[in-house]
């Protein structure tokens, strides 16, 4: 699995892709600004690109070639989402600790990047991901419906999340107001969200395994 | 031992079907896999490389079930299909680097002696590198991670004539030791009157015949005939031409009565191929 996994992030992934997480997340220095959008250029950019590269470099046939299992192959493409999901989440965090700095007395719109935020981009991408990878996995190289599907996915849940984090006075207090400074809710949010993330995306390769067995290399 | 084993092999798809395809390969031979495009040659390889699910038929290579030693018996099998790209924007040192750790065999010593005797640079792209060149770097990764069976589909097509010569004769040098055999798939049927021990013809999904390359054709005989000689051998040709000269024909030896006075010929492979193609469109 290892192996594979570097053979990804080697051969597969352009390096611009570990870059690109700096620039998203210095969006989150755009005051006042709907900061959903920041992890969303990963499903945007991303996922797209890199599965384009595999399916022009005829990646599936030249890993099936190699002594692995198809388990492993599902296994390495799905720890190189996570890996760069991650990344953007990360990288976006730091770039959001500077943002409620600089911008402590201002009022805004929509959610401010507390920690329970990004529970909410954790549950955003954990969407994403369930309804990208088993998808995907049904042919493992057609990608576009698969993408569609996964970025329509996310783009409602946070549209949802944000119409009600505005319309709802006890959400909009409890991600934004008073409940920013509650760091048990806060961290329970972010908590939440990571457990969502990892179980939609356990459940996500599982399904991708299922189906990928059945996938005829041609 | 048998390097490669196939019975009754069968896959079934809505427009095509392999049937009961049934050959053996001896360890240190090379067999010309020969039949027209379309005919079900890269299907049995896939196959045997399980890529495809197979709807029944048992694949053993090296004396062990392809289904239940797969990962092991990849690490003794190396590959080449021609046409086939990957990663052409790489470097072949890059590529290398990537595809080595999966080998537990792997012998660097062997690889670098491979890149020097093909004369391969590695720091030059896949894509910079002529269709005779691809090959030969799937031949050095093959032969550095310690491959026993080569499967190399259609290795020679579009390559020159040169190209091909020198293929051949690498192909040649690898199995003089007895421990590497050859599966060697193609349509160009010179290459295997110049190289092939054994020769398996499929046509239409199923293997017409897998033998010793001169048993192979010496089991027809093509016929040469007038056209007034046609209706006394015609229920027996496998299928026939008729031009200005008469009739020209291929028929099974054992069918063929050399007393009737019709002159003719051992058939080459091309000829084989030819008129069994014949004799599906004529079916059609």
């Amino acid at each position: 699995m290892y192996n594979l996994l570097l053979k990804d992030l080697k051969l597969g992934v352009s390096p611009l892709f570990f870059v690109l997480p700096l620039f998203t997340g210095a969006l989150m220095l755009i005051p006042g600004w709907l900061y959903l959008l920041v992890p969303m250029y990963f499903c945007w950019i991303t996922i797209p690109n890199m599965f384009g590269g595999y399916k022009s470099q005829n990646d599936l046939m030249f890993t099936s070639m190699m002594p692995v299992t198809k388990k492993d192959m599902v296994k390495a493409r799905v720890s190189v989402i996570v890996i760069l999901e991650l990344l953007h989440l990360v990288v976006a965090m730091i770039f959001g600790a500077v943002n409620l700095r600089l911008y402590a007395d201002m009022t805004v719109y929509f959610f401010e990047p507390h920690p329970g935020f990004w529970g909410l981009c954790f549950a955003m991408l954990a969407i994403f991901n369930l309804l990208l990878i088993p998808m995907y996995y049904k042919t493992a190289y057609k990608y576009g419906a698969a993408s569609t599907t996964a970025i329509a996915g996310a783009m409602i849940f946070a549209g949802v999340a944000q119409w009600a984090g505005i319309q709802s006075p006890y959400l909009a207090d409890l991600f934004s107001g008073s409940g920013a400074d509650n760091t048990a809710a806060q961290a329970s949010l972010l908590l939440a969200g990571v457990l969502v993330y990892a179980g939609f995306t356990f459940l996500a390769y599982r399904m991708a395994i299922k189906r990928f067995l059945k996938v005829e290399i041609q | 031992m048998l390097a490669l084993d196939i019975r009754n092999l069968n896959k079934s798809y809505p427009a095509f079907q392999l049937k009961d395809v049934t050959f053996q390969l001896e360890q240190g031979y090379i067999m010309g896999f020969i039949g027209a495009n379309g005919a079900g040659k890269t299907t049995t390889i896939k196959s045997i490389l399980n890529l495809l699910h197979i709807d029944s038929g048992e694949v053993h290579v090296l004396g062990k079930s392809m289904a239940e030693h797969e990962l092991e018996l990849k690490q003794e099998i190396g590959y080449a299909f021609g046409g086939v790209d990957f990663y052409t924007r790489s470097k072949l040192k890059t590529l290398t680097d990537a595809i080595r750790r999966f080998y537990k065999h792997w012998d660097e010593d062997a690889y670098r002696g491979y890149l020097r005797r093909f004369k391969l640079d590695e720091n030059k792209k896949i894509a910079e590198l002529s269709a005779g060149m691809k090959v030969k770097y799937s031949l050095a990764l093959a032969l550095s991670h310690g491959a026993k069976l080569l499967i190399l589909d259609e290795p020679t097509s579009g390559l020159d004539p040169v190209s091909r010569d020198d293929l051949l004769d690498i192909f040649q040098s690898l199995v003089v030791d007895g421990e590497i055999s050859i599966l060697f798939s193609t349509h160009i049927t010179s290459d295997l009157e110049k190289c092939a021990d054994f020769i398996t013809f499929i046509d239409n999904g199923r293997v017409i015949r897998s033998s010793e390359k001169n048993e192979f054709v010496e089991t027809y005989r093509l016929l040469n005939g007038k056209e007034s000689e046609l209706n006394d051998v015609k229920d027996k040709l496998i299928s026939y031409k008729i031009n200005s000269f008469g009739f020209t024909g291929l028929i099974h030896a054992a069918d063929f009565d050399p007393s009737s006075g019709i002159p003719s010929t051992v058939p080459n492979l091309e000829e084989i191929m030819i008129y069994f193609a014949r004799k599906e469109h004529s079916h059609v």
